[in-house]
């Protein structure tokens, strides 16, 4: 079964209609990747799976269940996390306090509890302040822990936003343009994360523009033009489609 | 009895409709919230009763040079304060705070020079129209003349000139205020001269009608704002909606509760409006602006 | 000495008022112009918990408290979603309202005419009505605030708060329910605001409404903005700063009848003054930007 399906999904902004009835489907130990030329409506479908922003038309199922309509605090708690595009840092927060935000379920972030039970609160405290080194560690910026995330430069502004959706740890992970500004020279260390990512049991959907890392860590893929599915299969099938061709790659 | 109480309530609207068509003019165009709007009230109030009490010029001489000292006060206070922040980047709320304070500022100072009780630039009963059972003050009269006058020239000066056109094209698209970043200077500069020069003249008629005191201002800005936000906030015609409005429901509310009860009901019909539809009565839906994600 | 004292209690229940505010302003940037509000309602539900029903101080606090956070959810569950500028109108309306009540329900509050000879707490069948005992009260109390706010501040349901003030999609992205916890901080601030004003009305021992209008609610904002926000110092040095202000311009020789409004004076220029040259106030971690 699929874990993460779109049925059939229309959106318009303002008379625009950015998403055309799409229907989508994103499998466990897949990536699967949403490529098209910028602005065709990929983003806008991450949203709509978020519940940024709600469908006119269709439904979108997780695991079975309805989640159309969800605020999108709801739809990650569900198991979907999101990396956004624009990375959406916690500016003044320091690199590692980013990290930490992105835990789930920790006792201090009840008022109350975080006054009545301190010393459990401490402990989690402190476990979480580990495994937040480790993935900081992982995307190499553990010794920029206590910068402030404005200070850092775009490339590890990504890789923060990275390290952060993986302390939420979700089955399914929605990764908009991952490899975006990070530098070339960690571009395959990154893919290679997707990857395991995926081979551990997470669903991956992927947006990208960078066709070599779409054919080397994408199972499947999805062409997407003025908001509408144009072409699916492998991404080599995909990016074979003569459509595909003649619109994207201009042959 | 009602058809008097209605009648006020629009005459009063009439002066809230001034007020507010200059803040609104200015919240449009800049997106600034002019909260020292209130200040220039008091200021021109004040600078009307020096001229005309105290040193009893002729009061044309008074209403000009007082409306002129208020449209100098509040482009100096845009260019000294707000443009400043502006350049900065600051966000909304810090241009907000600062006219707050300045407000503070120009308010109690104006208290310490001329004391904090009721000073009235023109004793004695005014003359008044009587029409059937509606009795009419002159400044009534003087609220709806003006009103009138200077509406119709803005609604004019909307549609016809270069300055109108830039003014409706930035008030229906807000985006379009920051991308822009600042202003072209001279039409902040119209704008917050113009808006400050209508505060004066809603002052002054409103001076001669009752009196002045330092605290005038905050129910003049205050006034406005829930005028702006109520009739509709993109639009100054809303602006103008949203006073008579307000003056009508005062009216009622002093006809049917008590005059005491006046603000509660003013901005419990201000929350309403922010909770159920943030655009007011005439405006558009402009999601960014008020709604978190 | 005595006049030291009653200092120190005035600058210990703004104190409380200002660490809690800082809570809604400074970690998660929400410009509430509603906290005089809070203030008033629980300066008055405590003191009548006391007049009405003959309840000692610590049983009126708890029901200052809760009726105070009662009334503050029906303010923040509309208003929270409304960002910038809309919110900020929307606590100032609330806080006009409030003020309009208090100051018209007579029956109830006494409105203009105020509550008067207001009792000190009794504790431990010790009569707390020297300056100097009640000074020791106030302070204790709000070293209890204080710490609490302190606990509740760095934790993270604190650093939720802040994040929620740098970006709130983000925040909603990780599975967080932004509007529980803005809702949440704004009951907490409610609350503590309660408490500092049962110890005010427990102080001058007279109530009325004119002590909580929006001027004051702007006064404890502007304690935030010139001290700093954020952290605790701020709020704590800008406390003592507005507080001891019109003590030092009494000190200095101005006559009686201007007084007050050099002090508001001085508070505006200084608001204008910090927001265009130091934004992050005196000692704040926080700049408003």
């Amino acid at each position: 079964m699929s874990v993460l399906v779109l049925d059939h999904v229309s959106k318009a902004f303002d008379g625009i209609q950015a998403v055309k009835d799409v229907s989508l489907t994103f499998e466990h130990n897949a990536v699967t990747a949403l490529i098209g030329p910028n602005g065709a409506g990929k983003t806008t479908l991450f949203n709509l799976i978020c519940g940024f922003v709600h469908p006119d038309e269709g439904a979108i199922y997780y695991r079975g269940k309805n989640i159309t309509g969800l605020p999108p605090w709801r739809v990650t708690r569900m198991g979907i996390g999101r990396l956004f595009q624009d990375v959406h840092l916690f500016d003044r927060l320091t690199v590692r306090e980013n990290i930490l935000t992105a835990f789930q379920n920790q006792t201090g972030e009840n008022p109350l509890k975080a006054v009545l039970l301190r010393r459990r609160m401490l402990r989690e405290e402190r476990s979480h302040n580990r495994r937040a080194l480790e993935l900081l560690d992982f995307v190499g910026l553990a010794d920029k822990a206590d910068d402030l995330a404005e200070n850092l430069s775009y490339g590890q502004q990504k890789l923060l936003a990275v390290a952060r959706v993986l302390a939420v740890d979700a089955d399914t992970l929605l990764l908009d343009e991952p490899t975006a500004g990070v530098s070339p020279a960690l571009i395959p260390d990154l893919l290679d994360l997707i990857r395991k990512l995926a081979t551990s049991g997470k669903a991956i959907a992927l947006i990208e523009h960078n066709m070599n890392a779409v054919t080397n860590s994408a199972d499947r893929a999805y062409y997407i033009a003025d908001g509408e599915v144009v072409s699916h299969g492998s991404p080599n099938e995909v990016l074979g489609n003569p459509t595909v061709r003649m619109h994207y790659i201009g042959i | 009895m009602l058809v008097q109480l209605l009648a006020n309530g629009i005459l009063s609207g009439c002066i809230y409709a001034l007020i507010a068509l200059g803040f609104g003019l200015i919240y449009t165009t800049t997106r600034t919230f002019h909260f020292a709007h209130g200040a220039i009230y008091t200021l021109s109030a004040y600078l009307f009763y020096t001229f005309y009490s105290l040193y009893a010029w002729p009061v044309w001489v008074a209403v000009i040079l007082a409306t002129a000292a208020a449209a100098l006060a509040g482009i100096l206070i845009d260019r000294v304060i707000y443009l400043p922040l502006i350049r900065r980047g600051s966000s909304r709320l810090v241009p907000l705070l600062s006219s707050t304070g300045l407000y503070i500022v120009i308010v109690n100072f104006i208290a310490i020079v001329f004391g904090n009780n009721t000073k009235i630039p023109s004793p004695g009963v005014q003359p008044t129209l009587v029409i059937g059972t509606l009795v009419l003050t002159r400044s009534q009269l003087l609220a709806l003349g003006s009103f009138v006058v200077l509406f119709v020239f803005v609604l004019v000066m909307l549609r016809t000139t270069s300055l109108g056109r830039k003014i409706r094209a930035l008030r229906d698209d807000p985006e379009l205020v920051s991308a822009l970043g600042i202003n072209p200077l001279k039409t902040r500069t119209i704008v917050f001269g113009f808006g400050s020069s209508l505060a004066a003249i809603a002052a002054i008629i409103s001076a001669l009608d009752v009196g002045i005191d330092p605290n005038i201002g905050l129910a003049a800005t205050l006034t406005s704002a829930v005028a702006l936000f109520v009739g509709g906030v993109g639009i100054l015609e809303g602006a103008v909606f949203g006073a008579f409005l307000l003056g009508t429901l005062q009216a009622l509310t002093i006809w049917q509760v008590s005059a005491r009860w006046q603000d509660a009901v003013t901005f419990l019909l201000l929350l309403f409006f922010l909770t159920f539809r943030p655009q007011g009565v005439l405006g558009r839906r402009h999601r960014s602006d008020e709604v978190a994600v | 000495m005595n006049y030291l004292f009653q200092v120190l209690t005035i600058i210990s229940i703004y104190s409380i008022l200002a660490l809690s505010l800082n809570l809604l302003i400074g970690y998660t940037g929400l410009l509430s112009l509603s906290h005089a509000a809070f203030y008033g309602i629980g300066a008055y539900i405590g003191t009548l918990s006391g007049i009405v029903f003959g309840l000692s101080f610590f049983p009126c606090l708890l029901l200052a408290i809760a009726g105070t956070v009662a009334i503050s959810f029906v303010v923040s569950l509309p208003s929270l979603r409304l960002k910038g500028d809309y919110f900020v109108l929307a606590s100032l309306s609330f806080q006009t309202i409030v003020f309009v009540v208090l100051y018209n329900w007579i029956a109830v509050t006494r409105g203009p005419f105020g509550l008067t000879n207001i009792a000190r707490p009794t504790l431990f069948g010790f009569s707390l009505s020297s300056d100097f005992a009640y000074f020791v009260f106030s302070g204790i109390i709000a070293l209890a605030c204080l710490g609490l706010l302190y606990l509740i501040g760095h934790s993270p349901f604190g650093r939720l708060l802040k994040a929620v003030r740098e970006d709130e999609i983000a925040v909603s992205a990780l599975g967080k329910d932004i509007t529980r916890l803005k809702v949440t901080a704004f009951a907490i601030a409610a609350g503590f605001a309660a408490v500092a004003g049962l110890l005010f009305a427990g102080h001058v021992r007279y109530l009325d409404p004119t002590s909580f209008t929006l001027l004051e609610s702007v006064f404890v904002v502007s304690i935030i903005i010139i001290g700093g926000a954020g952290n605790v110092s701020g709020p704590l040095i800008g406390t003592v700063l507005l507080v001891t202000l019109p003590e030092v311009l009494r000190f200095v020789g101005i006559p009686y009848t201007i007084a007050p409004n050099l002090r508001q004076i001085i508070y505006g220029l200084l608001i204008i003054l910090v927001l265009r040259f130091k934004p992050q106030g005196i000692s704040g971690e926080y700049g408003f930007e």
